[in-house]
């Protein structure tokens, strides 16, 4: 457990040292929060649509700040794999979970400093949250275990990979995942079955629907449960890939 | 004392490696006593770095079995590695952090707490000289040298009962060279460490190593201690160079009853004697009598090339071939 604490204190040191590696992200999700939530309010103004774009538009914009925190951990380790640390790491008696979870965690903790940046804009533009300060915490929540998610996966594909270029491409799988969903407009909007389809087979869309009950609807049990169900789900998934990579660095060379 | 009845010896049994269908390394049995420096050579290639990576557990083994400091290193890795220090060829260093902060980390996840890895810390840098850099000064911008004197003291963190040093010297200059030998021995006799120590420099090996193994192309082509295995093929070898190694080797038909032992390489031909001057005026008769021109004649000491030479029809290092 020390090692853990210790692993995750220096990766987030070591990320502290490279602020500009952090900026892109950090402007990514400011750019969906303002560009979407001025460029796409009128869809607040459909008939039926619940509650302001402002608090439907944050959880993407939280989202996608997740890939940036995701990529972060990958990118780390792949640094340090490539300048031979991570060996020097495997060399110590440390278990490998705490090798593969010092980035993941530290990853997942960056995110949410970046989450809450989003949320004190939000608040700024005017965000209201039905589930009060407390649903604004449990979306905190979230955005970390989804960060630990898709940090798991970042993890996975660079043990695999080895090669920046590599993992940097396997980060586009995110893509599909932030946008293939009830991304900018409800599910009863979706027009095309294709993409209501994929929306209702995409895990992200239940990480929306969590967030989104939180901040227009209040506390409502169905969407928190089914969201964290699928972000236990995913980020148990994700985590034991990389673990069962880490395991098999010996085995492989 | 305590440290002594410890065990720190190397044993592996019919160890090899495959990458692919490659076989980096290939049975190789080695018997490795405490408190010994082993010198573990061959040329490029040959399976020496697999060698380490697999005795270090960052590496499993295809087949065969390995105890280092007596635990196996495949069931009992974690201790195998709090036993270990390795420094590979290649340093493996955060460029992002201090030398303080490795060397910290590293003691810590051996388990120390923190004011012990503090001092630890301090203690190392001034061993290896690095105790007068600045503290805030990342390892990123360190030199060549002091990188790989950060990277052995973080191979020390956990006094360690056995040490492997992967090419310590390759591609140092000869000052850096001594200094590290010195540095070997005396980790090796104040500190009673087992040296694990892989080179391609004969030399190296033979100046430092209590014991030797040669491998070659992943199998081991010769072991012992490095005078006896000299000893083994003659006190002194005549070195005689032809023109071409068509040449040498017609040299070598005639010349087969007059040497202990023969071996052509390229277009020399070495004759192995017990005592070697009283038998070249009989050498260059017998060359003269046959019509064969002599490029050129050295009388010398055999040398672990020699012994390689002997086992595999090749030299160790092309480069070294002079003349």
């Amino acid at each position: 457990m020390t090692d853990v604490l210790l692993l995750i204190s220096r990766s987030l040191r070591n990320s502290l040292r490279t602020p500009a590696a952090l900026l892109p992200n950090v402007a990514i999700s400011v750019f969906f929060l303002f560009v979407f939530n001025s460029g796409l309010s009128s869809v607040a103004g459909l008939p039926g649509f619940k509650g302001s774009y402002l608090a439907f538009i944050i959880p993407v914009s939280i989202v996608s700040a997740s890939v940036g925190g995701a990529g972060t951990a990958g990118q780390a380790l792949i640094r340090d794999i490539e300048s031979g640390y991570f060996t020097k790491l495997l060399l110590t008696p440390t278990s490998r979970l705490a090798l593969v979870w010092g980035p993941m965690v530290a990853g997942a903790m960056l995110l949410v400093g970046q989450v809450i940046l989003i949320l004190v804009l939000g608040l700024a533009l005017g965000l209201k949250t039905a589930a009060g300060p407390a649903g604004l915490i449990l979306v905190l929540l979230f955005a970390f275990l989804w960060g630990m998610a898709f940090a798991g996966y970042a993890v996975f594909i660079a043990l695999k990979t080895k090669n920046g270029a590599a993992a940097e491409a396997a980060t586009f799988a995110f893509f599909p995942l932030i946008f293939l969903s009830t991304t900018f407009v409800p599910k009863e909007y979706i027009g095309a079955t294709w993409l209501k389809w994929a929306a209702t087979v995409n895990p992200t869309t239940y990480i929306y629907d969590a967030m989104r009950s939180l901040l227009i609807d209040g506390w409502e049990a169905r969407p928190l449960l089914i969201g964290l169900g699928v972000i236990l789900a995913f980020a148990t998934l994700t985590g034991s890939l990389a673990l069962r990579q880490a395991r098999r660095a010996t085995q492989l060379g | 004392m305590e440290r002594d009845r410890r065990d720190r010896s190397v044993v592996t049994q019919a160890i090899t490696r495959h990458f692919a269908d490659v076989r980096a390394v290939d049975g190789v049995d080695l018997d490795i006593d405490s408190g010994q420096i082993f010198g573990f050579l061959g040329p490029n290639g040959s399976g020496k770095t697999t060698m380490v990576k697999v005795l270090t557990t960052i590496l499993a083994p295809t087949a065969g079995t390995a105890r280092v400091g007596g635990f196996d290193v495949i069931a009992d890795q974690a201790e195998v590695r709090s036993r270990i220090g390795v420094a590979l060829q290649e340093v493996g260093l955060d460029p992002l952090m201090t030398a303080r902060e490795m060397l910290v980390l590293q003691s810590r996840l051996f388990s120390a707490d923190s004011s012990a890895s503090q001092s630890r810390a301090e203690r190392l840098l001034r061993t290896v000289g690095l105790d007068e850099i600045d503290p805030k000064k990342r390892v990123g911008q360190f030199s060549g040298g002091m990188k790989r004197r950060l990277d052995l003291a973080l191979a020390l963190v956990n006094d360690p009962d056995i040490l492997f040093l992967d090419e310590p010297t390759t591609g140092l200059d000869p000052v850096s060279r001594m200094a590290i030998w010195e540095e070997v021995r005396r980790l090796n006799e104040d500190l009673g460490m087992t040296i694990f120590l892989t080179t391609q420099y004969l030399e190296e090996a033979d100046r430092l190593a209590d014991e030797v193994a040669i491998i070659d192309r992943g199998k081991i082509v010769a072991q012992g201690v490095p005078r006896a295995l000299k000893k083994e093929i003659g006190n002194e070898v005549v070195t005689l160079t032809f023109s071409s190694a068509e040449t040498a080797a017609k040299a070598g038909a005639v010349l087969e009853k007059e040497a202990q032992s023969q071996q052509l390489s390229g277009r020399d031909l070495l004759c192995y004697f017990t005592a070697a001057a009283n038998r070249l005026p009989g050498l260059v008769r017998a060359l003269d009598e046959a019509g064969i021109a002599l490029e050129g004649l050295t009388l010398n000491e055999p040398t672990l090339d020699d012994v390689f030479l002997r086992a595999t029809g090749q030299r160790i290092a092309p480069r070294e071939e002079t003349r």
